[in-house]
Order: structure tokens, then sequence, then C-alpha cells
């Protein structure tokens, strides 16, 4: 007979939660330029802390969190919390150390530059 | 260049077509879908709450990108109509690969469910939300009653 017990002790009580937050592709417009590649999205009531930009394996992710308080009795509410995300494939050759972000008015300005070696030349022939 | 450039175009093809398959999967009921309306609606302006908290009216409006100069509050009695329009923020010198958020003037507006003193409005603008606090008149607050 033995007596070793399990390593982990599985907790019947932890069963697998379906996230209540409703998940939304936000509205994109994607410019590009020799530098860089400029992204907005709009993320109407979502705080600068609750953005998140991850870039990974040329992956770029966005997240934003919104949680709407509650005043009183809803008449109506066309609106509420929410979770943005989206992502996109991201060229490798992007500095991933200068990529910058703004958000104002509930818009979010994304700045990802080209590294130099990526920007396009100009190659001058020479005379022989 | 111009290589480069089609090929980031068709990464954004495939990246369609999975969300082509990711909304057919799921169906109209569940979370994820690309439109930040739900399937049914037409876009007649910003998506507002309206909320009553007693003494007062709460309405909440999205309108992201929009300067506070750009947006028009007007009240008569208990009609009140908010319009604006967001100016076009495409940059300089850039080509386009992908255009979503629409340029537009937008215009709602509602009847109140009671009456609110239009002098004491107060609006708000922040991370592209619109807050408009609303009092009620004196007559339309209510009133405790207690039972003799």
């Amino acid at each position: 007979m033995s007596d070793a017990k399990d390593v982990a002790v599985r907790q019947e009580a932890m069963v697998e939660r379906k996230s209540q937050v409703q998940a939304m592709a936000p509205f994109v417009d994607i410019f590009e330029n020799d530098d860089e590649i400029l992204l907005f999205t709009d993320m109407p009531g979502v705080a600068k802390k609750d953005v998140i930009i991850n870039i990974d394996n040329g992956k770029l992710t966005l997240r934003g969190l919104r949680e709407i308080t509650q005043h009183g009795a809803a008449t109506w509410e066309e609106f509420g919390d929410v979770e943005y995300q989206r992502t996109f494939s991201v060229p490798q050759t992007i500095d991933v150390d200068k990529v910058n972000a703004e958000l104002k008015e509930g818009v979010l300005r994304l700045h990802l530059p080209k590294s130099a070696a990526a920007k396009p030349r100009q190659i001058s022939v020479k005379g022989a | 260049m111009w290589r480069e450039w089609s090929e980031i175009d068709r990464m954004f093809r495939a990246m369609d077509l999975l969300n082509t398959r990711m909304n057919r999967l799921y169906s109209d009921t569940a979370g994820y879908r690309i439109s930040g309306f739900p399937s049914g609606m037409t876009q007649a302006g910003p998506r507002t709450n309206l909320y009553d908290g007693g003494d007062h009216l709460l309405i909440t409006a999205e309108v992201p990108g929009t300067a506070k100069e750009d947006l028009n509050i007007r009240l008569q009695g208990n009609y009140l109509e908010i319009s604006g329009s967001r100016k076009p923020d495409n940059p300089e010198g850039y080509s386009r690969h992908r255009m979503e958020r629409a340029v537009t003037s937008f215009s709602r507006s509602f009847t109140l469910p009671s009456e609110v003193d239009s002098s004491k409005v107060e609006a708000s603008l922040k991370d592209g939300i619109l807050t408009l606090t609303l009092p009620k008149i004196e007559a339309a607050k209510p009133k405790q009653i207690t039972i003799n």
C-alpha cells in the first residue's frame, strides 16, 4: 500500500470563469511614411493607465479597458464596460525601443519608427 | 519600396479573412466583433447612456477625437440636442493603409424624461466621453411620502 500523496491537489472550486467584460475591436487608421508607421485608434473612456501596448515577436497587441461608473438607474445604456483589443502583425524592421504612444480625447496615437536599416536609401551611381 | 507595401497589404488581407472567420464563429450574440455597434444597429450618432439619479439626470456619450469647441449642446425645455463634428486627423505626407475611423458630423436628440433646470446644466469632456449633468426642476424631483 502506497501512502504517496499527489504533489498538486486539484481544487474543484477553481472552475474556469468566463470573462464578463465584452471584448471589442476598436476602429483603426494606419499610415506609413519613410520614417514610421502611424496607428490611430478610438478608445473612448479608456484612461491612460488602462492601456496596454505589447510588441512581441512581430505581433503588436493593443488592449484598453474601460469601466463605466453607474450613476443611478439607467433609463437606457448603449455602451458599458468593454475591453478593446486588437492584434496586428508588424514588420521586423520596427525599432521597438523607439515606439511611443499618446492618448488624447479617447484617441490613441501610436508611432512605430522604422529602424535605420529599413529606411529607403538613394544609391548614387559612380562614374567609371 | 512598392514591394514592401504590397506585403503589408497582403498581411491585412489575411487579417480580414481571419476576422470574417471569427465573426462567423462567434455569432451575433457572442462577444468579439469588429464594429463598434451591436449587429443590426446603424450608426446614427454617438452612443449614449442616460441615468436617472433621482434629483438629476446624467447623460454620457462616446465622442472620441472630438474637441470641446466642436461640440454643440442645445437644450430647449426637455428637448436636448447634441451635435458635433470630428476633424480629420490624417497626417501630411503619409500613405494610407487602413481607414476605419469615420470623419463625420453627427447629431443626436432626445426628449428627456423630466423637466430640467437649463441654467444649472454642467458638461464635461474626458477621455473622449462627454458627460452632461442635468438637475431636475423642483417640481420633477422625487418626494418622500410619509405614511400617517
